[in-house]
């Protein structure tokens, strides 16, 4: 092979292969049941209830909540969930999938902006646009980069959990396992973890809250349990903060459980704390 | 040359232009020193020259990266016996890749004192021969004898070294950016609060830093190999499937290479090595490891990494024969017997890691307790599941990658054949696009 040949021959290799690669991958994520591969094909029409949090919003335990209420639901959680890009999926969820009946938001996703988070999105950028267009807002460098490469667009954990639920159901995940006496004994020796609520995050909220209300939606918020003696600061301030800008109640849960075993880490409930978060939230009336 | 020399001074003074001072200085002193040494015949002067050379070499070394670790440990002794010492550390910044080109510029006039290299005559040659810039930084450490003649030869583009540069600035890529920089915040998160984790995600936290720090140094040096392959100049193998090694001392010869060898020729053949019986054998072996953990940088860390491998070392040479004897009597397949030492290497190896990337002692001995009270021992307390089986499929790419390089060498491959050349290219470049990171950590060993 001549010498320039074979360059020319490995750029266009490399081209097809990321283009065929990319092309594969994207069959792989339409036909996944991970709750955002369905949100974006349509198949989560007739949502009696819209589930939105970070990692402590997958503590919103859907099969008992299904069998609490007997309404069907969807949990848009992830972890590290910010609050804009939830805005970007409840679009797409009320464009594609019609309007949930009620809504419940855990608003510790105000606390964070993620934008590597986004970026791990970007699988999804090519069938919703709320997600492309909040990609090339948020990390522009990211959002070319998967056009030039579309194997790229699929170098995230987002996409390795839609593999993961190609063939399955991600609606019955809970965090099983049990807080470390180790933690439980550290708990009250660490700094106190500070709420803050980030402005840019905050507006999202109202926007989606606004949304979700204009389609029709009842919305609540909520903030989910913490660990009894894991030390928070600025809870009440931020919950303040929150309903004044949202003009809504907060339904606080922080202090619910009080048992080491109803806990996964400091900030997660596990599958028993869940379940007592969930039976709590339908006592109050919150999936009505 | 001139444009060699003048690229790498850019590079180095780029992070920090003072230390071009300090690096120029290195650099006049041992050349001088160099030809000095050649042109004496007076034994006791030459003996002179060569301890003003590594005496001063050292002295900078010392100063730079071990002067705040010696106060501190110094203040820590008298504050033992019940003293409170008025001892001030200094605020000192420590030159990027100080440790690697010392040792090049030391290693010269030993040679040069040793009789087995003439000196270079010409200054901004050897300048060139120090500060090179692909292995500047984090090696590999070359030689004089090897190094210093490919000065000599004109350079010129050569498709060939192009085509295996770039095979090995690829690999290199796949390493660093794919493998080394993806497995960091797991690896981060357990030796930053080891407490909040339960043994076995520890553990995994542990196997997953062997394949980080190897990702990410030999990456570094696959890069500056394949890249000082392009400009023409050869540099030796720095990493040989380091994690394939059944015994300790072939370990030695395939993990960072130019410094192990750098090691046994001036320090631990000068002690005397395994020729002057077996306590001095074992004594030298201890020394040589560690200071060769020493060189890494000043903490307790390193030193009980060195004394691990030293011990490993000893042992070895301690047990063999029994070990021997043992799989004749149980009648042990060769594969198994292949296995076990591999994996027993493996694990060793791995339980010197936690101190060589643990901030302090303190930290180490946590991870070690908690991994050995096997609380929560399971898959499932394991965090970021997602992450590991990335890791997994990642590490396993790279080992069968080394596995086929060890039956075939793939080197050979992709010069002799264009086809494989392509494929082998391509998909080097899709893994890095699938599993690379692409947030610019820098390189593990610059800190040394």
């Amino acid at each position: 092979m001549k010498n320039s040949y074979w360059i020319i021959g490995l750029v266009l290799l490399a081209f097809i292969g990321d283009r065929l690669g990319g092309m594969i991958l994207q069959k792989l994520i339409e036909r996944s049941q991970f709750r955002y591969s369905r949100i974006e094909k349509g198949a989560t029409k007739n949502v009696d209830i819209l589930l939105i949090g970070n990692s402590r919003g997958l503590t919103f335990y859907q099969p008992a909540i299904e069998k609490l209420t007997g309404k069907s639901t969807l949990n848009i959680s992830y972890n590290g969930l910010p609050m804009n890009l939830a805005r970007a999926i409840v679009q797409d969820q009320l464009q594609k999938n019609g309007t949930p009946k009620v809504a419940l938001i855990d608003i510790t996703l105000c606390t964070k902006s993620n934008q590597e988070l986004i970026s791990s999105f970007k699988a999804y950028a090519t069938c919703s646009q709320p997600i492309a267009d909040l990609l090339r807002q948020q990390d522009v460098k990211t959002y070319r980069a998967s056009r030039v490469s579309h194997l790229y667009r699929y170098n995230s954990e987002v996409f390795q959990r839609a593999l993961f639920y190609l063939n399955q159901s991600d609606e019955d995940w809970l965090l099983d396992r049990t807080i470390t006496q180790a933690m439980v004994e550290n708990a009250a020796l660490l700094e106190p973890y500070q709420l803050k609520v980030k402005p840019q995050q905050l507006v999202a909220l109202q926007k989606t809250i606004w949304e979700l209300e204009e389609a029709g939606t009842e919305v609540h918020l909520v903030v989910g349990p913490y660990f009894p003696t894991f030390r928070l600061a600025g809870l009440e301030e931020y919950i303040q903060q929150v309903e004044s800008a949202c003009q809504k109640e907060v339904h606080d849960f922080s202090n619910l459980l009080s048992e080491p075993a109803h806990f996964g880490d400091y900030q997660h409930p596990n599958v028993a704390g869940s379940l007592l978060y969930m039976e709590a939230l339908d006592q109050e009336g919150l999936f009505d | 040359m001139w444009l060699s020399l003048a690229a790498s001074y850019l590079f180095y003074g780029w992070w920090d232009w003072r230390f071009l001072v300090l690096l120029t200085f290195t650099i006049t002193l041992d050349f001088t020193l160099g030809l000095r040494l050649h042109r004496t015949h007076d034994p006791q002067w030459r003996k002179r020259y060569l301890w003003a050379s590594i005496a001063t070499n050292l002295a900078v070394l010392g100063f730079f990266k071990y002067f705040n670790f010696f106060i501190d440990s110094t203040a820590a002794v008298i504050r033992a016996a019940g003293f409170e010492p008025a001892i001030h550390t200094l605020h000192i910044v420590l030159p990027v890749g100080i440790s690697f080109y010392t040792f090049q510029s030391m290693s010269y006039t030993i040679d040069i004192y040793r009789r087995e290299i003439e000196p270079e005559t010409n200054y901004f040659r050897y300048a060139t021969f120090v500060s090179l810039f692909p292995q500047l930084v984090a090696g590999p450490i070359v030689r004089a004898r090897s190094f210093l003649p490919q000065f000599r030869s004109e350079k010129r583009f050569d498709w060939n070294r192009f085509t295996e540069g770039l095979g090995w600035c690829l690999w290199g890529f796949y390493k660093k950016v794919a493998l080394a920089d993806s497995l960091a915040p797991f690896v981060d998160q357990c030796f930053a609060a080891p407490e909040t984790f339960s043994s076995s995600h520890l553990l995994v936290g542990v196997l997953l830093y062997s394949f980080q720090i190897y990702g990410d140094f030999s990456g570094y040096s696959s890069i500056a190999i394949g890249l000082a392959h392009i400009m023409g100049y050869q540099f030796p193998t720095n990493f040989n499937s380091p994690y394939f090694s059944k015994s300790f001392s072939e370990f030695w010869t395939r993990w960072h290479i130019s410094l192990s060898s750098w090691l046994r020729d001036y320090l631990y053949i000068p002690l005397g090595g395994n020729r002057k019986g077996t306590f001095k054998t074992y004594r030298n072996l201890m020394l040589t490891m560690l200071l060769g953990g020493l060189w890494h940088g000043a903490n307790w860390t390193f030193l009980v990494w060195g004394l691990l491998h030293g011990l490993y070392l000893v042992a070895q040479r301690l047990l063999s024969s029994s070990i021997e004897r043992v799989e004749k009597v149980l009648c042990m397949p060769r594969w198994i017997q292949r296995g076990l030492a591999l994996v027993t290497v493996y694990a060793l190896t791995c339980f010197a890691w936690i101190f060589f990337r643990a901030p302090d002692l303190t930290i180490a001995f946590s991870i070690i307790r908690r991994i050995a009270t096997l609380e929560q021992f399971n898959w499932t307390s394991v965090q970021n599941k997602f992450h590991v089986m990335q890791a997994a499929v990642m590490i396993i790419i790279l080992l069968l990658a080394e596995l086929i390089n060890i039956r075939r060498n793939l080197t050979i491959l992709i010069v002799q054949r264009p086809v494989f050349r392509v494929v082998a290219m391509a998909l080097v470049l899709w893994l890095i696009a699938f599993f690379g990171t692409f947030d610019a950590d820098s390189f593990i060993y610059f800190q040394f």
